[in-house]
């Protein structure tokens, strides 16, 4: 674990060397880190220009989960995003063997292995937005609601990784699936607001079949006092199911690359 | 005259780049640039149906030559003037006389057929029906295509691929071919095979051909004049035989005999190689008849060869030669 | 020119199919973004569900048949250097890029018509009323829309020539474009500000006002506006595209591609 961690930090310097390497865009980044913020929030006004609540969550709940939002958008566009398209190109150009050479775990390596370091700007805003939002609410989380709100973020942000990995290891089959993690998005994209805003048979898929009701809607509730532990109790057990199916799916994977590869 | 290239410079500016944390956080507010000058002072003289080789290693300008060439970069000053054309241009009767083919990159589509790629060149080349069939039955057979036309290029092997590139850009018969690095990545027999067919298509089309590579086996054996160039100069422009005997003065002997055989072999040159019978004799050019005749005269000798030094010796030759001149 | 253009249109229609999973993809895709914002208004206004639902489909068909993708195109293929091949020959490139929006539209209206068709024997409020007139002002504003979302894009594409990651800046106006194109919500629920700011930006004609036209929402008033607007974006894109591009040739060939 901790050599892992150890072989993140260096890919983490090593990409930060080459992101300053762009410094006109290191600006254009900050900016456009800014805007997209604004833009949600400027969606959320809208939508509250005609209305007060959202699924039956205020104004400033709702920017908190746009906050969870955000940190959970920045962390993936950060670490895991950049990695798809090198995957890809790996697969396509055989350099694949290069990374099952390596004494390292091949999944850990292809889905951490390039950072895009701006990114992290994205986190640091939504954290600055669910303190805001909590501000605005005049509400301060007690222990037992921050503890639930860590314990459903960490089994959000494990969802979020096995449905990234299942994703992209589909990417051995399928030709020219650049755009996976496109799809992905559209599912995020559904965690942007209260669950609760959905209804009916619609509302049990995103909780059950994509759990997306996990991502965002459980870690935003426990921090504003609303937390239910049988709900976190069951993101953590999806959490572990996910990323077993994830990891299987992968191996498997492999096995079938390598037997097929002269 | 096909290509006529007179004082070409052409010089970049690029960031200067550094390591560590605090430089690089340096770099963002302050940037250092520097002037590099790929291409300097130089000029030549093609003529039509020539097939001239570009060596030189990485960086040494040979590309940026090439580009300039096929009106892909402007110079920063000098004259080129292709056909009559000058390439910076980019005029459309220019494009359709030439044809660039880069060895790393590709202008087919990755998945699907190259007969698709051909089809567009062949309108948007305005290629009649009639010499397009013809041509691309030459090339067909003389590529061995015919089972490639339909398969999508990511199913091909590079060797494959690259065939299918070069029947793309000689579709629509340009005068004028610039070829770089065709060969890169291919294994020895396709490189053979496709040096055959540009020694082939140039002998038949007389077509001027200007070919960067890497391999020495390129262009020993398809061309007849070279030009080195190195950090932007141009070192030499010739006949290949010519630079050899001018920068190697001397031949090998490849000689066999009993491996019993003893003798004052350095009396009659350097020798290279002495083992199990086989000697091998680095002799000046003017001695090489004589000490040949001694050696036949005076011992055992079962078989003797006389060969030119490696290429690849006389180009780092040449390219220490340049060194000293500093 | 004609035959250049058949040839082209021929051989991108070959490449899609290659490309039919991602295309469809990315057809489908498009679509959660506006249906997770109908959910929200129809949440807001639980009364009003049934012209949300009209809006936001028809939302979804002009979207698409107006989509650019183009300065992601020229973008890879300027940075991976096979641009040089589409210089090198005797056509336009900006004949490439239109040729393969005309097919990919093509397909999105194969395959999106027949689906509102469908779709509109379940759902009453998705048949349309419009008279002759209606549709053929329609088209024209939906291919005015394409043509300004095409330059747009194209603009943004011959600027890589400059610049990397042009795409960074290309995300941040199409985002811009959430709010101003009628994407968020319709017009009519748009604070006042916002809509008046929409008139003069191009983001309305690409979208909002060809959707207007066809949900039956545009009054003569609006669509002198929405035409003339149209009108004279289309007409500026396309005058700085063709000052743009010799410039960023020149750029391209001073510094290589």
């Amino acid at each position: 674990m901790r050599r892992y961690w150890r072989i993140f930090k260096e890919f983490f310097r090593t990409c930060l060397v080459e992101e300053l390497e762009y410094r006109s865009e290191f600006m254009g980044n900050l900016f456009s880190s800014l805007l997209g913020i604004i833009v949600s929030i400027l969606m959320v006004q809208i939508f509250f220009y005609q209305t007060d609540q959202l699924g039956g969550w205020a104004y400033a709940d709702v920017l908190i989960l746009l906050g969870i939002f955000n940190t959970l958008q920045g962390l993936i566009n950060f670490a895991l995003r950049p990695n798809m398209p090198r995957l890809l190109l790996h697969i396509r150009m055989g350099t694949l063997d290069y990374v099952l050479t390596k004494p390292i775990d091949s999944m850990f390596f292809v889905s951490l292995r390039h950072l895009v370091f701006w990114r992290l700007i994205d986190v640091v805003l939504g954290i600055g937005l669910v303190i805001y939002g909590l501000g605005q609410k005049h509400f301060i989380p007690s222990f037992l609601d921050v503890g639930f709100f860590l314990l459903s973020i960490l089994a959000a942000l494990v969802i979020i990784y096995s449905l990234w990995m299942l994703l992209m290891t589909t990417a051995f089959w399928v030709i020219r699936m650049d755009d996976l993690s496109f799809l992905f998005n559209s599912f995020f994209e559904t965690t942007r607001f209260p669950i609760t805003m959905y209804k009916g048979w619609l509302r049990m898929a995103l909780t059950y079949v994509l759990p997306a009701a996990f991502v965002t809607f459980t870690p935003a509730s426990s921090l504003i006092g609303k937390w239910d532990g049988g709900a976190t109790l069951a993101s953590v057990l999806v959490a572990v199911i996910f990323f077993w199916l994830a990891r299987r799916f992968w191996k498997f994977a492999l096995a079938n690359y390598t037997s097929a590869s002269s | 005259m096909t290509i006529q290239v007179q004082d070409l410079n052409k010089s970049f500016r690029v960031h200067v780049r550094q390591e560590g944390w605090t430089e690089a956080l340096r770099s963002l507010f302050k940037r250092e640039y520097q002037t590099v000058q790929a291409v300097k002072d130089v000029s030549f003289t093609i003529n039509t149906g020539e097939i001239v080789g570009f060596l030189g290693p990485n960086g040494a300008g040979k590309t940026t030559t090439m580009k300039m060439l096929a009106g892909l970069l402007h110079p920063t000053s000098g004259t080129i003037e292709v056909d009559g054309f000058k390439p910076q241009e980019q005029k459309n009767e220019f494009k359709k006389i030439m044809s660039l083919v880069m060895g790393q990159k590709s202008q087919l589509i990755w998945d699907i057929p190259p007969m698709e790629t051909f089809l567009v060149n062949k309108s948007v080349y305005e290629i009649d029906d009639h010499s397009f069939r013809q041509t691309l039955d030459e090339l067909v057979e003389l590529l061995e295509l015919q089972p490639l036309l339909g398969r999508p290029v990511r199913n091909m092997s590079l060797g494959q691929r690259m065939k299918c590139e070069l029947a793309c850009s000689l579709l629509h018969r340009p005068s004028v071919l610039f070829l770089d690095e065709p060969t890169i990545g291919l294994d020895v027999n396709t490189q053979e095979k496709v040096r055959q067919f540009i020694a082939n298509y140039n002998r038949e089309h007389k077509t001027t051909i200007l070919l960067t590579s890497h391999y020495m086996g390129d262009v020993t054996a398809l061309c007849d004049r070279v030009m080195i160039i190195n950090h932007g100069k141009l070192l030499y422009d010739g006949e290949l035989q010519v630079l050899s005997e001018k920068l190697t003065p001397y031949k090998l002997l490849e000689v066999r005999l009993p491996s019993s055989t003893r003798g004052p072999w350095e009396s009659y040159g350097e020798v290279v190689t002495f083992e199990d019978g086989k000697l091998t004799l680095r002799v000046a050019r003017d001695r090489v008849p004589l000490v040949s005749s001694e050696l036949l005269a005076n011992y055992e000798i079962n078989d003797l060869n006389i060969q030119d030094p490696p290429m690849e010796e006389v180009i780092t030759l040449a390219f220490q030669e340049e060194s000293h001149d500093h | 020119m004609i035959t250049k253009y058949l040839a082209i249109l021929r051989m991108k229609y070959v490449e899609m199919f290659a490309y039919q999973l991602s295309t469809m993809v990315w057809m489908f895709g498009t679509m959660v973004q506006p249906l997770i914002t109908m959910m929200v208004w129809m949440n807001i206004y639980p009364d009003q569900g049934e012209s949300f639902v009209l809006y936001f489909v028809a939302l979804i068909m002009v979207e698409r048949l107006t989509s650019a993708w183009d300065v992601w195109e020229m973008d890879r293929q300027i940075r991976e250097g096979t641009f040089s091949y589409q210089i090198v020959r005797p056509f336009h490139p900006i004949h490439w890029a239109i040729a393969e929006n005309i097919v990919y539209k093509g397909l999105f209206l194969v395959v999106l018509v027949p689906c509102w068709i469908i779709l509109a024997l379940f759902i009453p409020s998705l048949r349309l009323h419009l008279s002759v007139t209606g549709w053929g002002l329609f088209l024209a504003a939906l291919l005015l829309g394409a043509v300004i979302r095409f330059a747009m894009s194209f603009l943004f594409g011959i600027l890589c020539f400059w610049m990397n990651k042009v795409t960074a800046i290309y995300a941040m106006f199409e985002t811009v474009s959430l709010f101003l194109s009628g994407q968020i919500a319709p017009f009519s629920l748009l604070p006042p500000v916002v809509k008046q700011i929409s008139t003069f930006f191009p983001y309305r004609y690409m979208i909002g006002f060809p959707l207007e036209i066809l949900t039956g929402t545009a009054n003569s008033h609006t669509l002198m506006i929405g035409f003339i607007g149209s009108f004279i974006w289309a007409v500026v894109l396309i005058v700085i595209i063709s000052l743009l591009w010799n410039a960023g040739l020149k750029k391209n060939q001073a510094v290589g591609g």
